[in-house]
């Protein structure tokens, strides 16, 4: 404690006590401006909980912290962890789609402190100025270095560092194989959508927003999973049209229908893969043949962010490697960072399901920004839910 | 303070209100309605019909929702009108204000866990397992507009009962005892006495319920599994997910449009048929 | 006919029934039941984004419904006898308010706002002195209250125009002429005969804010109401705490009603004595 502990005048105290009953001040602020920090401190080593909590980041970071995110992508202890250690609660609100989010910090008025864009989406963040560089002095936990430079990569935009690696994944399909009445898992894209119109009738569930659902459609033809062309987009609008009437919905909710029976099938990406596959072994997590997505997702600060020192905080406290360990174990995505990768266990380290075979990952792409905001492509998703 | 002076304070509040969160809102939405999409989505001023050419493309939407709208009306009308009877007219006295509150309780859990409480209902392990062991099998109810009109149904059918139960409610009994001692046939006293009386209940419950349905998105949304599309789904989709503002905006206006009309002349034919030159109210 | 009232009330209450059932279960996925447990009730009690969200559902739903009730019934008192222009202005965005669904209210207030906003915030800005720390506006609770308290305002007014139309407009002549002043007629005759439509319109009025899914979810900012909550929580799955959260919200608000059921009648019980 850096703060000078001499004592203080008693009506002081009363101060400060009341400060910080109010909640203005943090409990170290107290502890350390009434000399009772110290008192404390000593009786600590005797009553061990009466030992200050260690305070995470220095200083008062409020008591909350918004977090737009994924579905099924954080350890909810963690989250109490960080409650604990600064005080902030931390409220998460769920997206679907990338869009989504993009739609929401367009329109303005967002008030999140952190969300988690993907890869594709952070040129035109940038561009549309919608998040702010960030400081890494305030991220002691971020090291560059220790990332994997591909799922790294995407977070500097002409050399200004503006988001930081979460996971990584791919974008595959989960199929029961239960229902394959003894035929052979499908393992392309082509088969996925074959059994979608045939055997699996009624029981698909395709992602309900475009660069997955549009660039997997794609790859039943083999072309790229980021194309515009024309000619190419009209080949899977058919063959999205045809497959719809087939389909047991457009939703990127997937988990509780595969769950409980309803969907057979699924496109899924790979710590949804992984969770079901953990409870039902039945759920397989199959990678198209042909190729399809592989991204990686990142923690970024919108700009504007209504409680910046939280957000720092709780980005910083995810980048601990033994925090995002824990993460990893939870929902099964993959980490870039070889810091946390040397606290997990071998098993997971070799899961097939979070790091496919090279030959299964060398065919697979990135998301493109321009797949992204390519208005055709948007147009071809909306004409195919309103058909 | 003179009459005029008063009644000008009086008025100012809600002018004032419904100038700034109603007439401005909607006056963007018009202008944006003449823009164009930004090249990451959003809204770039121009002036162009483009938009309101390209509507054709949502037609399935406004189908959809032309269609389900006033199916979801007459399907909560004909569930309704039946207890909104026995409410008003046959049961006791002793029990109406109690069977009365128990039709808007449910009204006070969130729509959106009602919602879901059907997609458990309908799901595989609901109402199909049901059938399947009386024999009915193969059963898929979940996802279909059927469910959507069974949403419908269930999250408006409150707003039907009660405008027609206070029409009833209204009616002097001892019209219906007269028209039964002067040897009319239940049946002939519903339809010459009851009915007729009843019209104006029907109209603003019909009303209220069509109303709240053409901008319906949530049940659709999750009864429907993104299937069954509205144009209230239409208008998320533009907004949320294409981040098409200009055209948002002009398939928001003409759907503001459709309504107006579609409105405005049920209230001609409803004032008609009820004989009155007065407008239907909405309560 | 009294059987199919019964079916009508088990197609209301099964649903209803099931949240209440699963409320109560001690598995964490909603579609199993694995054993009695009341432990989410705990949970949704102790959890402080919930709470937080009832708080400012509760808050925005008292405000709307107090802004929207005394607002618009001003204004139909005033309405009374209006002709022309002025008239046929309110009755227009009368009737819009209540017929524009939802969806594109709250998009086209958004939009709106964050425009106006825009605009304003730099001119705050400029025009504060130096040193202190501008207002920023921005969307939150006082945007939420003011979109809600638009389209119930318009409830309320033509409530209370329907009530006032059907009253005696000698009654109010007479006392007019007995009070003199325009307050003492509106305290001793109008008021009382209103006020059953004041309080329908209130209520109307809380019930749709706190109900509010669409609007609340464009123009509430970074406030989250309980539907928001429940909405974002959904779309993990299902768990038994939004369930133990609806049949709480749905078991208070039953336990108002009754409350408010027996002191209407004894309180008439009173006066007939």
């Amino acid at each position: 404690m850096t703060k000078d502990n001499g004592t203080i005048s008693k009506q002081k105290f009363m101060e400060e006590l009341r400060r910080y009953q109010k909640g203005s001040v943090t409990r170290r602020h107290f502890l350390g401006v009434t000399g009772l920090g110290m008192a404390t401190a000593v009786l600590g080593t005797a009553i061990p909980g009466l030992r200050p909590r260690p305070a995470f980041a220095a200083g008062d970071i409020g008591d909350r912290v918004i977090l737009a995110t994924w579905p099924n992508y954080h350890d909810e202890m963690n989250f109490e962890a960080f409650t604990e250690a600064t005080g902030a609660h931390v409220q998460v609100n769920v997206f679907g789609s990338n869009e989504e989010m993009l739609a929401k910090l367009q329109a303005g008025g967002s008030g999140w402190d952190v969300f988690v864009p993907t890869n594709y989406t952070i040129t035109t963040y940038v561009g549309e100025d919608l998040i702010i560089p960030l400081d890494t002095s305030k991220l002691p936990n971020y090291d560059a270095g220790s990332f994997e430079q591909r799922f790294s990569d995407a977070g500097s935009v002409d050399g200004q560092l503006y988001a930081v690696p979460k996971n990584w994944g791919t974008t595959g399909f989960a199929v029961n194989t239960s229902k394959l009445d003894g035929a052979p898992t499908p393992t392309t894209w082509k088969e996925f959508w074959d059994l979608t119109m045939e055997g699996y009738s009624g029981r698909t569930m395709v992602h309900d927003y475009q660069l997955t659902t549009i660039g997997n459609a794609l790859k039943y033809f083999g072309y790229s999973f980021n194309s515009v062309d024309e000619k190419e987009l009209a080949d899977a609008e058919k063959l999205l049209l045809d497959a719809k009437p087939h389909l047991f919905a457009i939703s990127s909710d997937y988990q509780p229908p595969m769950r409980n029976g309803d969907a057979w099938m699924t496109m899924c990406w790979t710590g949804d893969g992984k969770q079901m596959n953990v409870d039902m072994p039945e759920i397989a997590y199959v990678l198209g043949a042909e190729g399809g997505e592989l991204w990686s997702d990142y923690y970024a600060i919108p700009k504007g962010a209504p409680h910046m020192d939280a957000a720092y905080a709780l980005i910083d406290f995810l980048l601990n490697p033994e925090v995002n360990a824990k993460e990893v174990l939870a929902h099964g995505y993959p980490s870039a960072d070889a810091r946390t990768n040397a606290l997990l266990p071998k098993e997971l380290l070799e899961d097939p399901i979070l790091y496919p075979a090279a030959d299964l990952l060398n065919a697979l792409e990135f998301g493109a920004a321009a797949t992204l905001t390519d208005p055709n492509r948007a147009e071809l998703l909306a004409r195919f839910k309103s058909a | 303070m003179t009459e005029r002076g008063r009644k000008a304070l009086l008025l100012a509040p809600a002018g004032i209100w419904l100038l700034v969160m109603l007439a401005l809102p909607l006056l963007v939405v018009f202008v944006f309605s003449f823009g164009e999409r930004g090249a990451a989505g959003g809204y770039v001023p121009a002036f162009t019909l483009e938009q309101y050419a390209n509507l054709p493309a949502r037609w399935t939407a406004f189908k959809n929702t032309l269609i389900l709208a006033p199916l979801g009306t007459i399907a909560a009308l004909v569930i309704a009108y039946p207890l909104a009877y026995f409410l008003a007219v046959r049961c006791s006295p002793k029990w109406r204000t109690s069977l009365l509150i128990l039709v808007i309780v449910p009204f006070w859990t969130s729509i959106l866990i009602r919602s879901y409480a059907w997609i458990f209902i309908l799901g595989g392990r609901g109402l199909p397992a049901l059938l399947e062991s009386i024999g009915i099998d193969d059963i898929r109810l979940i996802n279909t507009p059927f469910a959507v009109l069974v949403g419908i149904v269930y999250g408006y059918l409150p707003l039907m009962v009660f405008p027609i139960f206070v029409s009833l409610d209204k009616l002097d009994k001892r019209l219906l005892e007269a028209s039964a001692d002067l040897g009319s046939t239940p049946w002939r006293t519903f339809r010459q006495v009851t009915l007729p009386l009843s019209v104006p209940g029907i109209a603003t419950g019909c009303m209220l319920v069509f109303i709240l349905l053409m901008g319906e998105f949530l049940i659709p949304a999750i009864l429907g599994g993104g299937k069954v599309f509205f144009v209230g789904n239409a208008l998320v989709d533009l907004f949320l997910q294409s981040r098409n503002w200009a055209y948002g905006s002009a398939v928001a206006m003409t759907l503001v449009v459709v309504m107006l009309v579609t409105v405005s002349i049920y209230m001609k034919f409803i004032s008609r048929l009820g004989g009155q030159r007065q407008d239907v109210s909405l309560m | 006919m009294r059987l199919y009232a019964i079916c009508v009330y088990l197609f209301l209450y099964i649903p209803i029934g099931i949240i209440a059932l699963f409320s109560f279960n001690a598995g964490r996925h909603a579609s199993q039941f694995m054993g009695f447990s009341t432990q989410w009730y705990g949970k949704a009690l102790n959890n402080p984004f919930v709470m937080d969200a009832l708080e400012t559902s509760l808050l925005a739903a008292f405000i709307t419904a107090c802004l929207a009730s005394t607002l618009g019934t001003m204004a139909a008192i005033a309405l009374q006898g209006v002709k022309g222009w002025l008239r046929t202005l309110f009755d227009a965005m009368i009737y819009i308010a209540i017929m524009i669904p939802g969806i594109v209210i709250g998009i086209a207030t958004l939009i709106a706002l964050v425009t106006v906003f825009g605009w304003l915030n730099p001119l705050l800005a400029s025009l504060w002195p130096d040193g202190a720390n501008p207002p920023q506006l921005s969307m939150g609770m006082p945007t939420l209250v003011a979109a809600h308290t638009m389209f119930t305002m318009a409830l309320v007014i033509i409530i209370v125009r329907a009530r006032l139309s059907g009253m005696d407009r000698a009654l109010m002549e007479a006392s007019a002429d007995l009070f003199a002043t325009p307050w003492g007629t509106f305290r001793q005759v109008t008021l009382p005969l209103i006020a059953p439509a004041i309080l329908a319109g209130f209520l109307l009025s809380f019930t749709f804010s706190f109900d509010d899914f669409i609007i609340a979810f464009f123009v509430a900012g970074s406030e989250t109401t309980l539907p928001i909550y429940i909405f974002s929580s959904i779309r993990r799955g299902v768990t038994p705490e939004i369930n133990a959260i609806g049949t709480m919200v749905m078991g208070a608000s039953l336990l108002l009603l009754v409350a408010a059921q027996l002191l209407l009648r004894r309180g008439a019980s009173k006066s007939n004595n």
